[in-house]
Order: structure tokens, then C-alpha cells, then sequence
């Protein structure tokens, strides 16, 4: 086919598989300098106009926020690492709340109700998984369709609210709970997003998540099943959604059909604006981390400032596409 | 079908099978078999008047979907079609009511879609940014300026000019809605632009491969600026005719709108990947998706069920038609 986009796959992969310079790279002059610089400066800004930015109760707010779509956001990083995206998890994230709290009702177990949830939320990962890499429908495409199909579902599922009966104190915890003054939700990203980190950054698999996403074919010819790369990325991404939508259906007391609108967007704002590429091979997870914190920054200093919350969508839509743009000069300074 | 019995005349290798190896006509087909099943299950389905009513509801996602379609034709994306839907209903609400001139109000319409065209555009092809992440920034933006705009209440439309309320209840001879006029003409226009005038071929070109278009001398950047412009236009039609329908500017016009109209536009074979398919498989896949959900609402089954398999459906046809690509390039 064309010269020009095998050559930059080409070089895309030596990127990829060049630890060296990725790490040099990563230190010096990369997006994650750039977002940990507006991070402060948003910190800063807010703390100065508004002093209870600062207050414990506050940041302990602000990081609860960030838990959920963190979760999401880790195990998203890794499918668009492998050039493949996830539009399915805001529809999932309902629907698995809701399940999850009716089969909690039903059994008075949390190992139940938390095994159903992983079990859905896995399915329709691996469901994705398979459309995507057995019948080769483009990802976007198929997770729309999922997405279609999970919306209607939830409300075949249940048409109101699925309340919670039980109130078991280990479920209400999973939310709302504490482990000295750390949020339990934030302890759980804490460990999938270190988890991930790990995986990603220092374990064969890892690197061939890179490598599938950078040149999918040139992984294929050296033996490694892409497919099942991808795979696995789909059903993670569909394993951390079980694990928020649990947290969100505690945090709320109830499995709500119309939780999660717009979430997924959400999620991939906060990877995108954390330097990984839609068209896979590039990206990290602690610029994901910084993403994450970046918009939850700006929804809480929206909401100190007393300023109108719709803000809220206008300016993450600004700041996705203004950090991209500062991605795509300072790589082409670079080239330079 | 006279179409076979011409082609087949000409006696070249089994044309039955090319014929049907042609996306248009497998879509035409499954669009006959949908009819043929809700004239038969479905009461009044098969009626002048339930016919023209579908035609008049699909022609939101048709209109916007030739933009769609002509976007992914090049090789991108635009996904701010249903926020931008909000956005150009309240100058044209707001122009109309103070002015009482409809044209006023459309032109204002247009002048405010244009602007987001040609920033979807600009930011796309000369400063370079993923068309997703662009279209996916000012979807937020748009829709967070409305809710800002109006406190998230309706603007209703005072003015109620009989010319703005006949673009949803008006029909051409009494049969067809207005707005399914608009989108038949809008459609052929567009279609013979596609097909037969340089700047349609140009955007095959520029979608089926950038870099050989660019040797060929032509300006991949200003044809994909273009591209997102009529976009947005087209997006703005749907806009004012979605805005005549509910009679206000409404904060949550268009929710979801994209996946419906970009669901539509895959189904109708136009590729993700740029440069393959036609305007007329988008309207096709538009005609079939909304057919079928008067369908089903016929039979009596919820909304949620058209949605569970109206995604099925959008899986399936993209799987068969990946496999007969496939197949077709021998493996």
C-alpha cells in the first residue's frame, strides 16, 4: 500500500522497542512534564483564590472523585495502547451496578454479588474482544454497538433503580468506607493502577501491548499471537469497569439504569490528555494518572469557585484539545 | 430488479453474483426484506401515510449523515454532530423570535455551523489533531456552552412563523414531509458531487490514500477542511429542522445523535478507514435502521429492544462485510 504510513509504523515500533531512549524521553521534555506543570499551576491557582482547595476533607473529595475513573482509565490505557478503544464502558458501568446490587439482594453476599459484576463486566470485555479481533470489526464501530445494546438492556433489566436491601456494612464500605483516612475506593485504584503500571512498564507482556499497537503485523510475524494481546486488553478494560461499577453502586446505595452517561468519554479524555496515542504504541499510564487528576482538579475548582458547574463539560473539551495540539508541536520541534 | 436482467444480458461472467456482491444492492435487499416482514406482521405499516412518516423521521440522520458519510469518505471522523445539533438551534431560536424573519434565523444557523465547521476543519487538517479527539473536544465544549447558555431550559420559539412550523408538519402535494424533501435533494446533490464532479473524486482520493493523493497534487489539507465544513452544514440543516419538529431550542437536542448517525453510516458499507463507500449505502443504512425501529414499535416491543438490536444488527452487517472484504482479497 502507501509508503508514507508503513514507514511511520516502522518507526513508531522502534520507539516502541527502544527502552532506553523511551525512558530519557519520558523524563525530559515529555507530556507528562508539560500536565504535572499545569497540574501545579492549577493547584496553585485554585489554592490561591479559593483556600479550602487545600483542607484534608477537600483533597480526600477530590481523590475520591478520580478513583472510579481511574480504575476505567487503567485498563483503558492498556487497549488503546494496543490501537484499539472501548466506547462500551459508560453503558456497562450501569448495567453492572445494577446487577451487581441484584444479585448482592438476593444472595447476602458481597463475594457473590462482586463475582457476578467481574463476571459481567469480563463478558462484555471479552465479548468486545472477540468481535473486534475474530470478526474484525473496527473497535469503535463494535463498542457502539455494545454500547447500544447494554443501554437497552439495562432498561429491559430493570426500569427503576435496583435499591439496596441488604445494607451490608462491607459493601456500603467499598464506597464509603475508610482505611485510616484514605478512601477505600482510592486504595482500590491505588493497587489496579499500580498493578497496571507494573504490567505495562515492566513485564514482557507489557512491552508487547506496545509492540501490537505500534505494528500489529510485524508482531504477528515474529510469532506472537496479537489477537490474544488484544484480547486480553479488552477483557482488563471490561474487569475494571466491574470493579467501579461496584463502587459506584455503593457510593450511590442503588443500581442506577441511568449511572455512567458520558463516562467513557470521561475516561478517554483522561488517557488521550495523558499523552497516549488513539493509534496505539505510545502512551503511559502515570501521564494517565496526571490526566485524570488534571480534569478532576478542574471539576473541583469549578465547584469551589462557585463558578456555573456546566463549565464542567466546556473546559475539559478545551483542555483535550489544547494539550493535544502542545503534544503535536513539541513532537515536531523534536523531528527538527 | 430489471437492473439484473440488463446486466445479465451482456453475458459476462456470472453477473447475478457480481451484481449482488455490491453493497448497494445486499443493503436494498435487506431494506425489501425489512418492508416485506412489517407488511406482513404489522398492521397500517405498509400505508402511504406510515411510509412518508418514516421517511420524514429519517431524514434528520440522512441529512446529517451525508456529511458523516463524506467525512469518514476522507478519512476522518466527526463525532460533534449531535451537540452541535443544541448549539445552532439557539441562534436560530433567538434571531427568530427578535426578528420575526425566519431566513434571518436560518442564516444565523448556517453562519454559527459554518464557524464550527471550519474549527473542526482548521484544527483536523492544518493543525494536525486526531479528528476524534478534535470532534470529541468541541462535542464537550458545544454541548457545555448550551447547557451554560440557556441554564438548561428550553428556549421556546415565540415568533411561531407558519413557515418555520411547516418545516416539520408541512408536506410536499399533501404526501411528503418537507423535511424528507430536503433530505432527497440534498442527498442527490451531494451523491452527484461524490460521484461525478472532481472535488467527490478528490475525497476518495485524499480517504483511499493520503499520501498518493498528495503526490497527485492535490491539497489533502483544504479537501478535509472542506469536508468538515459541509459537515457541519448539513449538521446545521438537520439542526433547524429538529428545532421546527420540538418547536424550541432544546439543551438536550441531538443526545446520541453521532452514534445513530454514525451507526447508520457504517452499516451503509462507508468504511471507518476512508475511502470506500457511497452516500447512497449511508442513506440505505439510514432508511433500514429506521424502518426497523417503526417496525418494532409496531409489533408492540419497548424502545429498548430497537436499541439492543438495532447494536446487534450494526455488529453483524460490519462483520459480514469484513468478511467478504476479506474473502474478495483472497484471505
Amino acid at each position: 500500500m502507501a509508503i508514507g504510513p508503513e514507514w511511520t509504523e516502522m518507526s513508531e515500533l522502534t520507539h516502541a522497542s527502544a527502552p532506553k531512549r523511551f525512558i530519557g524521553g519520558q523524563l525530559l521534555g515529555s507530556s507528562q512534564l508539560v500536565l504535572g506543570v499545569i497540574l501545579a499551576v492549577l493547584c496553585i491557582a485554585i489554592s490561591i483564590a479559593a483556600p479550602q482547595f487545600y483542607s484534608e476533607a477537600n483533597i480526600i473529595a477530590i481523590l475520591r472523585q478520580c478513583a472510579l475513573v481511574l480504575i476505567v482509565a487503567s485498563g483503558m490505557t492498556m487497549l488503546i495502547i494496543t490501537a484499539e478503544v472501548d466506547l462500551s464502558v459508560g453503558a456497562s458501568l450501569a448495567f453492572v451496578g445494577c446487577i451487581g446490587m441484584a444479585v448482592l439482594n438476593s444472595t447476602h453476599s458481597l463475594a457473590l454479588g462482586m463475582l457476578a459484576a467481574l463476571a459481567f463486566a469480563g463478558g462484555v470485555g471479552l465479548f468486545n474482544g472477540l468481535v473486534v479481533t475474530r470478526l474484525r470489526v473496527n473497535s469503535l464501530i463494535a463498542t457502539i454497538g455494545t454500547m447500544m445494546m447494554l443501554q437497552g438492556g439495562v432498561y429491559l433489566f430493570t426500569r427503576e433503580a435496583v435499591q439496596n436491601h441488604n445494607q451490608l456494612a462491607s459493601f456500603t464500605d467499598l464506597g464509603a468506607g475508610y482505611v485510616g483516612a484514605v478512601p477505600v475506593p482510592v486504595i482500590l485504584a491505588a493497587l489496579i493502577f499500580v498493578v497496571a503500571y507494573v504490567t505495562l512498564r515492566f513485564t514482557t507482556l507489557g512491552r508487547y501491548l506496545y509492540a501490537v499497537g505500534a505494528n500489529e503485523k510485524a508482531v504477528r510475524l515474529s510469532g506472537l499471537r496479537s489477537e490474544r494481546l488484544k484480547l486480553f486488553a479488552f477483557v482488563v478494560t471490561g474487569l475494571c469497569v466491574g470493579v467501579a461499577g461496584m463502587i459506584l453502586s455503593s457510593l450511590m446505595n442503588a443500581g442506577q439504569p441511568t449511572a455512567g452517561r458520558g463516562f467513557e468519554l470521561t475516561v478517554i479524555a483522561a488517557v488521550i490528555l495523558g499523552g497516549t496515542s488513539l493509534l496505539g504504541g505510545r502512551g503511559s499510564l502515570f501521564g494517565t494518572l496526571l490526566g485524570v487528576l488534571v480534569l478532576k482538579v478542574i471539576d473541583n475548582g469549578i465547584i469551589i469557585l462557585g463558578l456555573n458547574q456546566d463549565l464542567q463539560m466546556v473546559v475539559p473539551g478545551v483542555v483535550i484539545i489544547l494539550a493535544t495540539y502542545l503534544d503535536i508541536i513539541r513532537n515536531r520541534a523534536n523531528v527538527r | 430488479m430489471s437492473l439484473a436482467s440488463t446486466t445479465s444480458t451482456k453475458a459476462q461472467p456470472s453477473p447475478l453474483a457480481r451484481l449482488f456482491a455490491r453493497q448497494e444492492v445486499a443493503l436494498l435487499v435487506c431494506l425489501v426484506l425489512v418492508l416485506a416482514f412489517f407488511s406482513v406482521t404489522v398492521d397500517n405499516f405498509f400505508s402511504v401515510r406510515n411510509l412518508t412518516n418514516v421517511l420524514g423521521q429519517a431524514s434528520l440522520p440522512l441529512i446529517a449523515g451525508i456529511g458523516c458519510a463524506i467525512v469518514f469518505i476522507s478519512g476522518e471522523v466527526d463525532i460533534s454532530i449531535g451537540s452541535l445539533l443544541a448549539t445552532i438551534a439557539l441562534p436560530l431560536i433567538i434571531i427568530m423570535n427578535d426578528t420575526n424573519s425566519l431566513l434571518l434565523g436560518i442564516g444565523g444557523a448556517l453562519l454559527f455551523g459554518l464557524i464550527i465547521g471550519v474549527v473542526n476543519g482548521y484544527l483536523t487538517a492544518y493543525a494536525g489533531i486526531n479528528s476524534l479527539i478534535v470532534t470529541l473536544g468541541t462535542m464537550f465544549i458545544m454541548r457545555g456552552g448550551v447547557y451554560l447558555y440557556t441554564g438548561q431550559r428550553a428556549i421556546p420559539d415565540d415568533a411561531s412563523l407558519d413557515s418555520f412550523i411547516a418545516l416539520s408538519d408541512g408536506r410536499l402535494f399533501n404526501v411528503l414531509p418537507y423535511s424528507a424533501v430536503i433530505a432527497i435533494v440534498l442527498l442527490a446533490v451531494f451523491a452527484y458531487m461524490m460521484q461525478h464532479r472532481p472535488f467527490g473524486r478528490q475525497i476518495y482520493a485524499v480517504g483511499g490514500n493520503q499520501e498518493v493523493a498528495r503526490l497527485a497534487g492535490y491539497d489533502v489539507r483544504r479537501v478535509k477542511f472542506i469536508c468538515f465544513i459541509i459537515s457541519a452544514l448539513l449538521a446545521t440543516v438537520a439542526g433547524i429542522i429538529l428545532a421546527a419538529r420540538v418547536g424550541s431550542a432544546q439543551h438536550t437536542a441531538g443526545l446520541n445523535f453521532e452514534f445513530q448517525v454514525v451507526a447508520a453510516t457504517v452499516l451503509g458499507g462507508v468504511s471507518l478507514a476512508g475511502g470506500i463507500g457511497s452516500l447512497t449505502g449511508m442513506a440505505l443504512g439510514v432508511l433500514i435502521l429506521q424502518f426497523l425501529s417503526n417496525g418494532l414499535r409496531g409489533l408492540g416491543l419497548p424502545t429498548e429492544w430497537q436499541l439492543v438490536i438495532t447494536g446487534m444488527i450494526i455488529i453483524a452487517a460490519v462483520a459480514l462485510d469484513e468478511a467478504k472484504r476479506r474473502r474478495a482479497n483472497g484471505g
